[in-house]
């Protein structure tokens, strides 16, 4: 079994409720950017170079307890697919998968992944299901001090850790949340959202990060700056930020119910119809309907435990994992009929939307 | 009729244009329809690249010792070549730290094992200048806690 297979199967935070899963927030992340003192960055190393970076970040890695019967994933030694799924996964970014010298190391629970060799030498992810923003940081700084204490890492007294882009450098702290915003999105109000957000110096990107569109109604909202912030600024200034999103977003959605009344229930009912019966789906036909289901199971309109097999469809209906899953590559119709018959497996035994609770 | 402009990366004529603003730098990028679609219009390195072909490409005027890099690299890639590149290009990245970041100085964590004496000492200034703001304000409980900062403070700094 390869490893990325191991990583299929394996349940884990996102797919399998394993966290405390919630309405709303989809999932926190933590990102830390470190670089080794006295290496060039990844993108000015020499081959040779980035081989023994590589080297030495994995062996430091695979020495600390949180990564004990991991994963360690050489990029230049998995297929497109195998690379593919870790990306949609968010396990790692599509620049390191672009590349052959890079590595991922990743923890059995999924939860914790470094990236080596991207950008920088060593991008730390924490990600926990729903709403943790304490939770996941203190994670990510046990990881941080016990990664600093095998190897040197490059830091400046002034400018604190020193990266390869000024965007990251200081803290080399990007927080961000995953969320689940139709009802925003459906009231016409998310751009003014955005708006307010990028102005208080927060990026608001699509499901799968820079450069791409919100499938789904899912956004991910993080902090830009860096420097002159301490970790516990940034943190409280995404967090109260969040806070207010999610105030919004039920207050959208609740204002949208009580004004559309049977409208609002025959949508949401309608996706689930068309999910149950539809023998060709592709992945952003999926993602809009599968969003609608999750608003259902948020309002009290299907049960609420019914939420993480609709997280996991959303990421389960990504073309890699649909290959992967069906074990061969297919052309976009087979992908399109082969998740059809994924999701239509999954809810066969859901019940009937209802008019909301929440 | 004027001459038609020029695609900014081949010889053909350009039929999109595009024009970036960045802290009011506009860059204007003029792409025949085949580099356009080719390069992805949107894509930021089209006028990364375009600003490379534009600019009168000088000789570099400064190089890091310690791995090479030159000024005329940042320009075209936006990331550094190493940490001590931070040292050697400190005076530019200034300024733009100032743009992008709005701050120039870290006051966050410190690697396990690093004394924060920097940090320690800006703090230092900061409680003096709120002790004397508070004292100037009759804040006498604030001043107090305050004068209890600095003394451990400086004991810290002391001990380093």
């Amino acid at each position: 079994m390869s490893s990325v297979e191991d990583i299929l199967a394996a349940e884990n935070e996102l797919t399998h409720l394993l966290g405390a899963q919630q309405a709303v927030v989809l999932s926190t992340r933590i990102r830390l950017a470190r670089n080794l003192d006295g290496s060039p960055f990844p993108g000015w190393a020499k081959v040779p170079q980035r081989k023994e970076i590589a080297d030495r970040c994995v062996e430091a890695l695979e020495a600390l307890p949180k990564f004990r019967r991991g994963h360690v994933l050489r990029m230049g030694e998995l297929g497109d697919r195998d690379r593919s799924v870790l990306v949609e996964r968010h396990l790692v970014s599509k620049e390191l998968a672009s590349g052959k010298s890079g590595a991922a190391v990743i923890s059995r629970d999924q939860t914790c992944s470094v990236m080596v060799n991207e950008e920088d030498h060593l991008r730390i992810q924490v990600v926990k299901a729903g709403w943790h923003l304490r939770g996941t940081w203190h994670i990510a700084e046990q990881l941080d001090d016990a990664l600093g204490g095998s190897l040197k890492l490059a830091f400046s007294d002034r400018l604190g850790y020193l990266t390869a882009c000024p965007t990251n450098v200081g803290t080399g702290l990007r927080a961000s949340a995953m969320v689940h915003l139709p009802g925003l999105c459906l009231a016409g109000h998310m751009d003014k959202v955005s708006r307010a957000l990028n102005q208080d110096g927060l990026a608001v990107r699509g499901w799968l990060g820079e450069g791409t569109e919100a499938a789904g109604n899912v956004f991910q909202i993080s902090n830009q700056q860096t420097l002159g912030l301490s970790e516990e600024a940034i943190l409280k200034h995404l967090g109260g930020w969040i806070k207010t999103v999610v105030e919004q977003e039920w207050n959208a959605r609740r204002k949208l119910a009580q004004e559309e009344g049977e409208k609002f229930v025959d949508r949401l009912a309608r996706s689930l119809g068309l999910l149950r019966s539809a023998r060709l789906l592709t992945s952003s036909e999926a993602m809009n309907m599968l969003s609608h289901l999750r608003l259902a199971c948020d309002m009290g309109c299907l049960p609420e435990e019914r939420r993480h097999l609709v997280d996991r469809l959303m990421i389960e209906g990504q073309p890699a994992h649909v290959q992967a899953r069906a074990g061969q590559e297919l052309d976009s119709d087979g992908r399109d009929r082969r998740r059809a018959a994924v999701v239509r497996e999954a809810l066969k035994d859901f019940p009937e939307v209802v008019p909301p609770t929440a | 009729m004027s001459q038609p402009i020029k695609c900014s990366l081949c010889e053909e004529a350009a039929t999109v244009h595009l024009s970036q603003v960045v802290h009011g730098n506009v860059t204007k990028v003029h792409l025949c329809e085949a580099c356009a679609q080719k390069g992805g219009a949107t894509d930021p390195a089209v006028f990364q690249l375009a600003d490379a072909l534009t600019s009168a490409s000088p000789a570099p005027t400064l190089t890091c010792p310690k791995c090479g890099f030159t000024d005329i690299d940042f320009r075209k890639r936006g990331r550094l070549g190493c940490p001590s590149c931070w040292e050697t290009f400190g005076d530019v990245l200034n300024g733009l730290l100032l743009k992008v970041q709005h701050e120039a100085a870290h006051v966050g964590r410190v690697p396990a094992g690093t004394l924060p004496s920097g940090q320690l000492r800006r703090r230092l200034d900061d409680a003096r200048r709120e002790m004397e703001k508070a004292i100037a304000g009759e804040d006498y409980e604030a001043a107090a806690r305050l004068r209890d900062e600095i003394v451990g403070l400086e004991k810290q700094l002391t001990t380093l």
